[in-house]
């Protein structure tokens, strides 16, 4: 049976194979409808891609009263200096005493790591800041965060003064 | 200032639509090229020539001849590229004796292209396959690369690579746009130039990219249905959400920061149904399924440093990956299952590794400056990835035992994290 099976296909696949051959396929033309069609595609083009570019109302960046010194970081790191203690201890201190200023927290990070990590470590270093804060009294409501990773660099040199600069927590004043 | 901007968004707008109706336009016409291809599956397993799994394989004297106008004859061009950088064919002159297979292109071209393709077993002395193609010019490329796919298939058995695209980032002035191009980077076309949009990946059918993009000081997760170029939001909460894989079955897993830490979290493609399966104090992101969806490997720093670690796709049987060097991350795991390749730092750069999913048999691939985000091609066969290494991050292919490294973006714009698309069917 199974022989029988096999002599079969055997037969119909060289059948196949001959007939592929000799025979050459129709072409399958570009259809003439594309022309049409494209138009279409434009028309829910238009109906879609406002929503997505419509100018969305962006957190208006002020500049603070005073300047709000960044908390820099280690490489690698999201704990917060010694030194970025001083730099938040004066950024509670100004926001406990200007109770109607509301605060974006940006994590951001030099640009040796890799993109992704790098994103979810500038969001441990925003998140560590705003705890900090916290802690020092500044309502959690009054602070947001974000990360930007390394993609929004304010120092673009590859030396460490540079790195340096670019592992913060940088604040700005959104209301 | 307001009616200024006003007319540059009215103006980005207007490029975008341009793009997109040329993207809608090349993936219909892709539709009806492949149309042709079907006709001939059923002879495609006649004999194979090249076995690519063997440890001892020969590479194939093949040669391509071509007649036709001037036009046209970029096609055999792209064919000989496509072919010389699958790495198992010798290319040869067709004036000069010594190839074993020939492949002739013949092409009349008018508005349309009409090419006659047929391959031709010299030792044997008989036609092995023969195929007309018709394509408007505007997809000549994806033509040729329809030419390259049949002409593989037919001598290895196996279905190529040459129709695939990869999708990437295009970085300028801090902003982060995605784009796509076909493997070889030809075919450029920015696909969402709107926030910031870091991470994306493709669903198992090719028809959907998912990513991340900030937008008003949120990091969301969007899907984009390449047919209608409609997006969806798939995920919003605040802090980060990043996607970092699919499963074949349209899971996607994803690094959300919404209860604190970034924890890894599944969801269905349509965004319902999202669960979290990690909980640890540091930083759980970057999570790729394994290909058949039972396992998912990621980055976390739980044990001091950033390392890869795999677990159950339930979030269950957590273990470590990697134990060599303080910084592994990136990961994305090989289309049989049996190699995850990441980015690890040595010497102070970042370089390429794969390593077996055991975590034995680990091997460097690349070590020239920095080399980040690698992206298996659908076949196994190639790595894309990005590079500083001409100073400029670019994206560059190499095949999976680390030869072959070449540029495929150009050298004036930053383009980073590649991520290679399944099969175009």
């Amino acid at each position: 049976m199974k022989k029988v099976l096999i002599l079969v296909l055997i037969i119909f696949a060289v059948g196949c194979a001959k007939k592929y051959v000799k025979e050459t396929e129709e072409p399958v033309r570009a259809k003439p409808e594309a022309a049409v069609e494209a138009p279409k595609e434009v028309k829910v083009e238009e109906k879609i891609i406002p929503r997505e570019v419509a100018p969305t109302p962006v957190l208006q960046a002020q500049e603070p009263a005073f300047e709000l010194k960044d908390a820099l970081f280690d490489y690698d790191k999201y704990d917060i200096r010694p030194d970025a203690r001083v730099a938040l201890d004066s950024v509670a201190a100004w926001l406990n005493k200007n109770k109607n200023i509301n605060i974006l927290i940006e994590g951001h990070c030099d640009e040796r790591g890799t993109n992704e990590y790098n994103l979810a470590l500038g969001e441990k270093r925003a998140t560590a800041a705003r705890d900090y804060l916290i802690a020092r009294g500044v309502a959690s409501t009054k602070i947001n965060t974000i990360s930007y990773g390394e993609e929004k660099p304010i120092c673009t040199e590859q030396n460490e003064a540079c790195y340096q600069k670019n592992r913060r927590a940088h604040f700005v004043v959104t209301k | 200032m307001n009616y200024k901007q006003k007319s540059t968004e009215h103006r980005a707008q207007s490029t975008d639509k341009n793009n997109l109706l040329s993207i809608s336009y090349v993936l219909f016409s892709l539709v009806c090229v492949l149309c042709s291809v079907f006709f001939c599956l059923s002879s495609a397993h006649a004999k194979v020539y090249i076995d690519i799994t063997s440890p001892a394989l020969r590479k194939l004297p093949i040669s391509i001849s071509y007649t036709g106008p001037e036009g046209a004859k970029e096609i055999p061009e792209i064919v000989k590229n496509d072919l010389d950088f699958a790495g198992i064919f010798y290319l040869i002159d067709p004036d000069i004796s010594g190839a074993e297979i020939t492949a002739k292109i013949s092409v009349e071209t008018a508005e349309e292209i009409k090419a006659d393709v047929t391959l031709f077993d010299l030792i044997n002395n008989k036609e092995v396959f023969r195929k007309k193609y018709t394509a408007s010019r505007n997809i000549l490329r994806t033509l040729a690369h329809s030419i390259s796919d049949d002409i593989f298939k037919e001598i290895t058995g196996r279905e190529g690579i040459f129709r695939t695209k990869i999708a990437y980032i295009v970085s300028s002035y801090g902003k982060n746009s995605l784009h796509m191009m076909d493997w070889d980077g030809y075919s450029q076309t920015r696909v969402i130039s709107i926030g910031l949009t870091l991470s994306h990946i493709w669903s198992p059918d090719s028809q959907y990219l998912v990513y991340s993009s900030e937008r008003n000081k949120m990091w969301e997760i969007y899907s984009l249905n390449l047919r209608n170029y409609r997006e969806m939001t798939l995920f919003s909460s605040k802090g980060i959400n990043l996607v970092g894989g699919i499963s074949h079955n349209n899971q996607i897993a994803f690094s959300s920061s919404k209860d604190g830490s970034p924890e890894i979290y599944v969801m269905n493609l349509n965004g319902s149904g999202s669960k979290k399966l990690t909980k640890s104090l540091g930083i759980d992101v970057s999570p790729v399924f394994s290909p058949d969806g039972s396992q998912i490997v990621f980055v976390s720093d739980r044990g001091g440093t950033p390392q890869i670690y795999i677990m159950d796709s339930d979030g269950t049987r957590i273990r470590r990956l990697t134990f060599e060097g303080v910084y592994n991350t990136s990961p994305a795991w090989s289309p049989d299952g049996k190699w995850i390749a990441f980015v690890g730092r040595k010497n102070g750069n970042n370089q390429i590794f794969m390593i077996k999913s055991d975590s034995t048999d680990l091997r460097q691939l690349t070590e020239n400056r920095n080399n980040e985000n690698p992206t298996f091609s659908p076949d196994g066969m190639f790595i894309a990835f990005d590079s500083d290494r001409d100073g400029s991050k670019g994206i560059y292919l190499m095949s999976i035992n680390g030869e072959r490294q070449k540029r495929i973006t150009p050298k004036d714009i930053k383009a980073m994290n590649p991520k290679w698309s399944p099969y175009i069917k």
